[in-house]
């Protein structure tokens, strides 16, 4: 009993002397960093995710030619899940004397499950009445509402327009508009025939649980020509953003939670040092290892505790302050999930282990001798087990927390190439030469010679502060970069209407009348339809049907249907070539291809492909592989030909514009004067696009402010130490009468320059990281940071510079006898 | 084997060191015998081996060669949790630094060897002890917050806790002043007679030297009875 009092009341004095605080808050960072943005980024998900649906109008989708089982859909509802059908297919229609093929929806009465059917006026309910259509905008210049169709032996009455379905997609190509009917109508057309070509589209909403558990019951079922589709794999335009986003978030987190726990490593390595006298006179007085191993573990496990404690409640308030300032802007999911405090706690626990028991067995080693040789260290304890431990605990918590073999095996090697280099360059620079005497002529003599006679000291110190500044560079370059990746898809004047279907004879009359207008818009692109038949003389459907039994790599729908084919003679704008060369001007037979279509088709430079085009086949070899960005909005395409192999094909042609403010009239005299071409609306996308990464944008600096703020406390830790090993010598020094000044701006000097060279080692570091990171996990163009190589050594100088400064001020307001006497 | 009336005995102790240079002997065959209850004072010059004998005799460095036998045990043969038993059951310490834990009051600090050893009535003893030693009205004090010779004064009172049987100082009043060496000199003196403590006391201060009942010198490693 009198023991467990004994470890309490001495925890109580150290928490109060502030001895553990530093400990705990880096701990308690850990814990925050973790649950808050575990629960920010949960909850931002769910309301991204639940934006994205709307895209689906559902949140999952299953696909098939065929009906599927009832069983199945009756397990979903049984899940507690909603579910709608949705049956597509082409047919041709009589509007008025006019025969023109529509791209028929049939949907169930519950249609759409997430999202909202966008009217084009005022539409007469949720959805069509039996015995009645909806049209797109496409058919306005055919049909009116009121009018009669004849859909197979169906007469419907057409009774509204709308702009857009929730799951109309953004297949511009789509040359059939769209009209929407109820399922119960289809049997009345007769359309649908054994062997005719159908979608069967099953909508399912609900409970995240009850969806994964539909989807791990219905996985193992599908058939080939069967897709589960969520909102990652539809390929909707946000999905990409809020990959890279959390992709971001996840590696951030993890960044900042390898400081904390750099910082807890500093901070528990500086308590141990601070108990080795304790120990020793524990040890003397003939305590037991046991009693002693209790009272510092007693310790150390309490403060742990403690951090996780207030890391939680902490990330709790943030995350419910963060969310709020998000939920302004976001449907944000209301519940707050348990996954990121549990996470939360385990990170706390493995990290207090972790980065603690490497100083505490030091501790615990320390022989009673102490007493009377002060100088007397532990001993028995190869230094590498340290590095040991805290590696195991920052792979244990990068698995734990990503869940990702990749990124925990990206984080480890940065961190062994990061200690190695450290290690290496550090040493040399510090052990240029071993100075005799201290020099004291001038404070930069005093501070030279400093560093080099406390070479070993200085070089963990140099680790703590590249460490320390390393990745917050890194988070702040991803950050920046991930935001222009994001702006520049959505630059100002991104095009937000295309015009497809344009006959070739119109072409002049539209660039006229755009340029009349001043609109900003992309070149008019031919399109023609085609198929991929034959790779390398191998028949196309067992080269991509292989493809296809694999979900991860089934690629956009244009592959496996009908391919829309284009001629060029200039590469197209952001479309840069990534292999080959583009064609010459005398060019024929060859084609280029998009690159990661010709990735997944197995395809490189020199392959031949074979299209049949209208009946005709045309053979063409690859002879560039371009990299295509399908978020900009201007017309790309998997495949480009010179003109000379197309030119026998006829074309229609499609161009994309920026709507230019103060015309609102512009859509209309369009669509009057040139009816057969349609325009479609693509500015509410791009709107919410753009919201969602302002949105994100916000998370992401949180995000940096947390490695911020992780790396100060490690700035901090590691000069709190640092200061503690020069305490002795400036007290000697005081006491011999060196002015106080003269001292201040000698660790003034010391600390800026180790600071200018952390600065340095940190933007090399960071560089090499940023490769390693963009190019394994971001997908993202690697760039140098010419301006860090300038700017961040000498201000990580000042910045260290001062802190030294300022914690040499509080040390020198001592007594010389107290900093003679007493170890901090 | 060491008689019942001996605190101390050793045989031929021997320590050496490794050192760049070869090993180096730092106490050479040194033979010695404490009568329980006798006073003896280790003099002699700086880097002689006094403290490497004290440190060897009580327990907390272990020797090369020979025996050390300390309150009938034999201490050679003893492992690192044998020799802390030991120190916990028989000995006290003064250091001329003190050595006081920061964190711990004047009254926590005399309670701590008794709360190692699981005694009951720690607080009292200790309360007792610091009356004894003058320092009733610092109970609650911290070590910052006393004196060099009020926190040496405690460091007695924390040796004298556990009432050993055998009291190892080493240089006691080497960082006092006049006054409060007397002080503790005096204390330290009393207590030893009070309790029937045999002290064991390493110092350079020969008037402190004297006032014990038998000194020796120690020089290059080995004693000489003076």
């Amino acid at each position: 009993m009198s023991q467990w009092g004994l470890a309490w009341r001495l925890f109580r004095r150290e928490l109060r002397g502030g001895q553990l605080r530093l400990i705990t808050a880096a701990l308690a960072l850990a814990v925050l960093s973790v649950t808050s943005l575990g629960l920010v980024t949960e909850r931002l998900k769910q309301g991204l995710n639940e934006e994205a649906t709307r895209f689906l109008a559902a949140d999952r989708v299953l696909q098939s030619p065929q009906e599927v089982d009832p069983l199945w859909l009756e397990r979903a509802e049984e899940l507690g899940l909603s579910v709608a059908k949705v049956l597509s297919f082409q047919s041709m229609a009589f509007i008025g004397d006019q025969l023109q093929l529509v791209s028929v929806r049939a949907v169930t009465d519950n249609y759409p499950l997430k999202g909202q059917i966008e009217p084009l006026g005022v539409l007469p309910g949720r959805l069509p009445q039996s015995g009645t259509l909806w049209f797109d905008s496409r058919l306005h210049h055919l049909a009116k509402t009121g009018q009669t169709v004849e859909l197979g032996d169906a007469q419907l009455r057409l009774s509204g327009s709308f702009a857009r379905l929730p799951d109309g997609g953004f297949n511009l190509f789509a040359s059939a508009p769209l009209v929407l009917m109820r399922m119960q109508d289809v049997e009345q057309t007769g359309v649908v025939q054994p062997g005719s070509r159908l979608t069967w589209r099953y909508q399912f909403a609900g409970a995240a649980e009850a969806l994964a558990q539909f989807e791990s019951d219905l996985l193992s079922e599908l058939t080939s020509s069967q897709r589960w589709l969520d909102v990652r794999n539809q390929g909707s335009p946000l999905s990409r953003a809020i990959g890279r986003a959390e992709q971001f978030m996840l590696m951030a987190t993890l960044l900042g939670i390898a400081l904390a726990c750099a910082a807890v490593g500093v901070a528990a390595r500086r308590y141990c040092q601070r108990h080795f006298d304790v120990v020793a006179m524990f040890k003397t007085l003939g305590a037991t290892h046991r009693q002693v191993r209790m009272i510092f573990v007693f310790h150390l496990g309490l403060t742990t505790l403690m951090g996780i404690a207030i890391g939680t409640l902490l990330g709790i308030l943030l995350a419910l302050g963060m969310g709020s300032l998000l939920a302004d802007a976001l449907p944000m999911a209301q519940t707050l999930g348990w996954r990121p405090l549990i996470l939360g706690a385990a990170t706390g626990v493995v990290a207090g282990i972790g980065f603690t028991l490497y100083p505490l067995l030091r501790l615990l080693r320390v022989a009673p001798l102490r007493v009377l040789r002060r100088d007397l260290e532990p001993t028995g304890l190869a230094g590498w087990l340290n590095g040991l431990f805290a590696l195991a605990a920052l792979a244990l918590l990068a698995w734990l927390y990503s869940g990702s073999v990749v990124m925990t095996l990206v984080l480890l090697a940065g961190a062994l190439a990061l200690a190695l280099l450290l290690g290496g360059v550090g040493f040399v620079v510090l052990s240029l030469g071993r100075q005799l005497g201290v020099r004291t002529g001038s404070a930069l003599q005093l501070a030279l010679a400093g560093l080099r006679r406390r070479a070993r000291e200085n070089l963990l110190q140099l680790v703590g502060f590249t460490v320390a500044l390393m990745l917050l560079l890194t988070v702040l370059a991803l950050r920046q970069d991930l935001l222009e990746d994001w702006q520049q898809q959505l630059p100002e004047g991104t095009p937000d209407h295309f015009l497809v279907n344009v006959a070739p004879d119109l072409r002049t009359p539209i660039s006229d009348f755009l340029a009349e207008r001043q609109v900003e818009a992309t070149d008019l692109y031919p399109v023609i339809r085609g198929r991929l038949s034959a790779i390398n003389g191998e028949r196309v459907q067992g080269a991509v049907s292989k493809e296809e039994d694999d979900e991860e790599a089934s690629g956009p729908d244009g592959i496996r249907r009908e391919l829309s084919l284009t001629y060029r003679a200039e590469l197209p704008p952001n479309n840069p070539v990534v292999a080959g060369r583009w064609f010459g001007p005398n060019a024929v037979e060859e084609v280029s291809v998009e690159s990661e279509v010709a990735e997944r088709l197995g395809v490189g430079l020199g392959s031949r492909l074979q299209f049949v085009i209208g009946g005709r086949t045309l053979e063409a070899t690859v002879t560039s592989l371009r990299q295509v960005n399908w978020e900009t909005m201007q017309p790309n395409f998997f495949f480009i030909f010179p003109e000379a192999t197309l030119s026998p094909f006829y074309p229609t042609y499609i161009a994309s514009f920026k709507h230019p403010e103060g015309d609102p009239e512009l859509v209309a005299e369009l669509v009057r004067l040139f009816p057969t071409v349609s325009v479609i609306d693509v500015g509410a996308m791009i709107a919410q696009l753009r919201e969602v990464v302002d949105q994100v944008s916000l998370a992401l600096a949180w995000v940096l402010l947390v490695v911020a703020i992780a790396s100060s406390l490690l700035l901090m830790a590691q000069t709190e130490a640092g200061m503690a090993s020069r305490r002795q010598e400036l007290g000697i020094m005081r006491t011999l009468g060196a002015a106080g000044r003269l001292l201040r701006r000698a660790v003034g000097w010391e600390f800026f320059l180790l600071g200018l060279l952390s600065g340095l080692l940190a933007v090399c570091v960071a560089e090499l990281l940023l490769v390693i990171i963009k190019t394994q996990l971001f997908d993202l163009r690697v760039q140098w940071h010419g301006f860090w190589w300038w700017t961040v050594p000498p201000v990580s100088g000042l910045l260290i510079g001062l802190l030294g400064l300022w914690s040499c001020r509080r040390l020198l307001a001592h007594r010389c006898a107290e900093l003679l006497q007493r170890q901090a | 084997m060491t008689s019942p009336t001996m605190a101390i005995q050793t045989v031929a102790l021997t320590r050496q060191v490794t050192t760049l240079d070869g090993a180096l002997t730092i106490l050479n065959g040194v033979d010695l015998e404490v009568k329980s209850g006798e006073s003896l004072a280790i003099i002699g010059p700086s880097g002689a081996g006094k403290s490497t004998l004290l440190a060897l005799l009580a327990g907390l460095d272990r020797a090369s060669s020979g025996e050390i036998w300390l309150a009938g045990t034999a201490l050679h043969e003893l492992d690192e949790e044998g020799r802390a038993a030991l120190r916990r059951q028989s000995v006290g310490f003064i250091f001329q630094s003190f050595m006081l834990v920061d964190s711990l009051t004047a009254l926590e600090n005399v309670m701590l060897p008794l709360e190692l050893a699981g005694s009951k009535g720690a607080e009292a003893s200790g309360r007792a002890l610091l009356a004894r030693v003058g320092l009733e009205d610092r109970l609650d004090h911290f070590p910052n917050q006393l004196s060099g010779g009020e926190q040496q004064r405690v460091a007695i009172a924390r040796a004298f806790a556990s009432q050993p049987q055998i009291l190892f100082a080493d240089e006691p009043t080497g960082n006092l002043d006049h006054a409060n060496s007397e002080l503790v000199e005096d204390l330290l003196f009393e207590l030893n007679r009070e309790i029937g403590t045999t002290l064991v006391l390493v110092t350079h201060d020969l008037a402190l030297a004297k006032r014990c009942q038998r000194q020796v010198s120690m020089r290059a490693g080995r004693l000489e009875a003076l």
